[in-house]
């Protein structure tokens, strides 16, 4: 009984010496906000690195890191901006940054951005966050898709090169199926998020496009092409059995037991097979052509808020210490994302790294999420019509002209 | 005139906190109601009056009613089913036995761990790939390839409902074992004097004194498990093609998902709706038949 007063009298000791002390150091300091967005255990300490470069170029300024998870990020910056205490920095997903836009919640950066500060960045990855001309943020990881393929299973089945075209991919995955004991020829995804994205590369193969000209173009002879050719690989028992059951983690789990021979997924998979199974004799590949070359291309965004009132002290550390080249690599490299910046992708680590190279040629067919209000809620549609294909429940172009109808609606609320 | 005054008194003093109540319960009703009725966007900010147009989308969307029946569907099973077994469950409880206590512990135990923990376990255990009921099923020769439980409706569906009633067991055997304990002893011995059989005694007394904690039993369940959120939401997220989705679960995706909070609040208003009115004519309906028993 007294140790819990004591304890509780010297931590109430405590606490007021903290509240005394606090106040009069802070004072004199400019305090930025910034939410970090969490992409791996790793991630804080990155940007510990750059607080700490920047808080000795400036000793005015106190960096304020956050570390807040993705499935949180969207919620917790909604219910900021609601209740106006908005942080100064945020790292949001580039998709969301229409909205953001729309509702003047992040400054244009435009007037901040010197013609050599936005010569150092990779053109392509610009653009994403660009509307209307105006643009609204700085892209702060990058990764593009590409073909994973398991080498001693191809070889198993006769297959000497991984497949290029989507004809090869059907045969490969054919031959796997008659002489791989047991593994599947191709992973398919058919539940939860990028259900959809996983159909889009197929989609962008044949020549399709997500919209055109404002319109859903997911019922185009394209996507159509794209779902008969999906549920043909279902219906030859090509891919694992039932794939509505399959979510990314699910299949790429099947990747790495080496009971797939081929998978589309990101470059946060080679990490996890480095850990996981590192055993693995696999290799990368672009995605197969179909008409066209095409990947998918995600990025997110490092945005400034309007309502911050420290603006220029913001863009200072984004610019000097967030964007320097040496705080730049070091986020890529331990996060296992692609270059943003030239300076990056002339680095020895991303240069000379033939797995990656996969990736970053992909990077110029790149086709992004198009920023077009209630992505989220189109994205599920097109979803549930692809798992209704998937399931047989309805013939793929009356799903997908269904869907189109939808999404069209939703585009323009 | 004593009396009087004395009320008086009374009325005041809970004043403050009947104050209080009506607040927190007020209060929030008051801005869901507000919401639905205006334009919102995602980040909260009220645009333009909307009059009904968030409720008529809402009856123009097919998955809002898809959703509907399905809950219907969800509510009544699992709760039918939870008290059907529960009621045996009880009554075994109920017997003096070698390790009752222990037996009752084991019934109450799932209540202790989180329904989106049970979930999750439940999530691995169903995977077609990996899963331990696969495996368990594969090595006994009952399925000779992957069965991807949570893939289809058919499947994924009646697994969940079940799921459900399994992890309402706990509470609703404690509630009906509460009710059992309270019957005295000696009018089964009484019973059983006149030469009643076991299932008489069970249909034609403790059916009929257990009525009322039945009732309590169905409607607190109604009401939870027509809310219930984990479960689905873990196992399938309402997929595929929304053919799991319940009320609450297409609920959080609009409001949270699509950032639609205004539709999101005409539907958490009609799901309101629908509980009250059930919970109200069930109390008539209760109250009713009891009069007629009296």
């Amino acid at each position: 009984m007294l140790n819990r007063r004591l304890a509780i009298l010297t931590s109430g000791v405590a606490l007021a010496a903290l509240s005394a002390l606090g106040p009069a150091q802070a004072q004199e300091k400019t305090e930025i906000r910034v939410i970090v967005a969490h992409y791996s255990d790793q991630t804080m300490g990155i940007f510990g690195g750059m607080e700490a470069d920047f808080e000795a170029a400036h000793p005015d300024v106190d960096i304020k890191l956050e570390d807040v998870s993705w499935d949180n990020l969207q919620q917790r910056l909604t219910t900021d901006i609601a209740g106006g205490t908005v942080p100064d920095i945020a790292i949001i997903g580039t998709r969301w940054l229409l909205d953001y836009a729309a509702n003047d919640i992040a400054e244009p950066i435009d007037d901040y951005m010197t013609p050599e500060f936005k010569a150092k960045f990779i053109e392509a990855f610009l653009e994403p966050s660009v509307i209307d001309g105006v643009t609204y943020g700085l892209p702060v990881a990058a990764s593009a898709r590409a073909m994973y393929y398991n080498k001693d299973l191809l070889e198993k089945a006769g297959i000497s090169a991984p497949p290029a075209t989507w004809d090869e991919l059907v045969a490969a995955a054919t031959a796997v199926k008659d002489k791989g004991e047991g593994a599947y020829g191709f992973g398919m995804q058919g539940k939860e998020i990028e259900t959809d994205i996983y159909w889009y590369y197929a989609l962008w193969a044949h020549g399709g496009e997500l919209v055109q000209d404002g319109k859903s173009g997911i019922a185009s002879e394209a996507g159509v092409k794209a779902a008969t050719l999906y549920k043909s690989l279902i219906d030859q028992g090509l891919t694992q059995p039932s794939p509505t059951g399959s979510n990314r983690q699910d299949m790429e789990s099947l990747f790495k037991q080496g009971r797939a021979a081929m998978i589309l997924s990101g470059p946060w998979l080679r990490g996890q097979i480095k850990t996981e199974a590192p055993d693995l004799n696999y290799g990368l590949a672009p995605i197969p052509k179909g008409t066209v070359q095409a990947t998918y291309g995600v990025t997110d965004t490092i945005m400034i808020f309007k309502d911050s009132e420290h603006k220029e002290e913001a863009w200072k550390f984004l610019e000097e210490a967030a964007f320097s080249d040496k705080n730049r690599i070091a986020f890529s490299e331990k996060e296992g994302f692609l270059p943003v910046m030239k300076a990056e992708a002339a680095a020895p680590v991303f240069a000379d790294d033939p797995q990656l190279k996969a990736f970053t040629e992909m990077l110029p067919y790149a086709k992004f999420a198009p920023l077009i209000p209630n992505w989220e809620a189109a994205s599920d549609t097109a979803s549930a019509a692809l798992q209704q294909i998937y399931q047989g429940q309805a013939e793929p172009e009356a799903a997908l002209t269904d869907a189109a109808a939808k999404i069209d609606e939703l585009i323009q609320q | 005139m004593l009396d009087r005054t004395r009320t008086l008194t009374a009325l005041l003093l809970i004043l403050p906190s009947l104050a209080l109540s009506l607040w927190i319960i007020g209060y929030p009703i008051y801005d869901v109601v507000y919401t639905s009725l205006h334009e919102v966007n995602r980040f909260g900010k009220v645009r333009d009056f909307a009059g009904l147009a968030n409720f008529a989308k809402l009856f123009a969307d097919p998955i809002f009613f898809a959703s509907l029946w399905r809950t219907v569907l969800w509510t009544v099973t699992v709760v039918g089913g939870a008290i059907l077994l529960s009621i045996p469950i009880a009554v075994m409880l109920n017997e003096d036995f070698y390790g009752r206590g222990l037996a009752r512990v084991i019934v109450m135990l799932p209540w202790a761990i989180s329904l989106a923990m049970t979930a999750i376990v439940w999530r691995w255990s169903l995977n077609g790939q990996y899963g331990m009921i696969n495996a368990t099923l594969f090595q006994l020769g009952i399925l000779d390839g992957p069965v991807e439980w949570l893939a289809s409706f058919d499947t994924a569906f009646p697994i969940e409902i079940a799921i459900g009633i399994l992890v309402s067991i706990p509470f609703t055997a404690t509630v009906l074992l509460g009710g059992l304990s309270s019957i005295p002893a000696d009018v089964y011995e009484a019973a059983t004097i006149d030469g009643a059989t076991g299932w008489q005694r069970f249909r034609w007394m403790t059916l009929p004194l257990m009525k009322p904690f039945l009732q309590i039993a169905i409607v607190l369940n109604v009401i939870n498990v027509f809310n219930s959120f984990p479960i689905i939401w873990v196992l399938t997220q309402g997929e595929p093609a929304n053919s799991t989705d319940i009320l609450v679960t297409y609920l959080y995706k609009l409001a949270f998902r699509y950032g639609r909070l205004d539709t999101a609040a005409a539907m958490s208003l009609i799901m309101f709706a629908i509980l009250l009115v059930f919970t109200a004519a069930y109390i008539v309906l209760a109250r009713r038949s009891e009069e007629k028993g009296a």
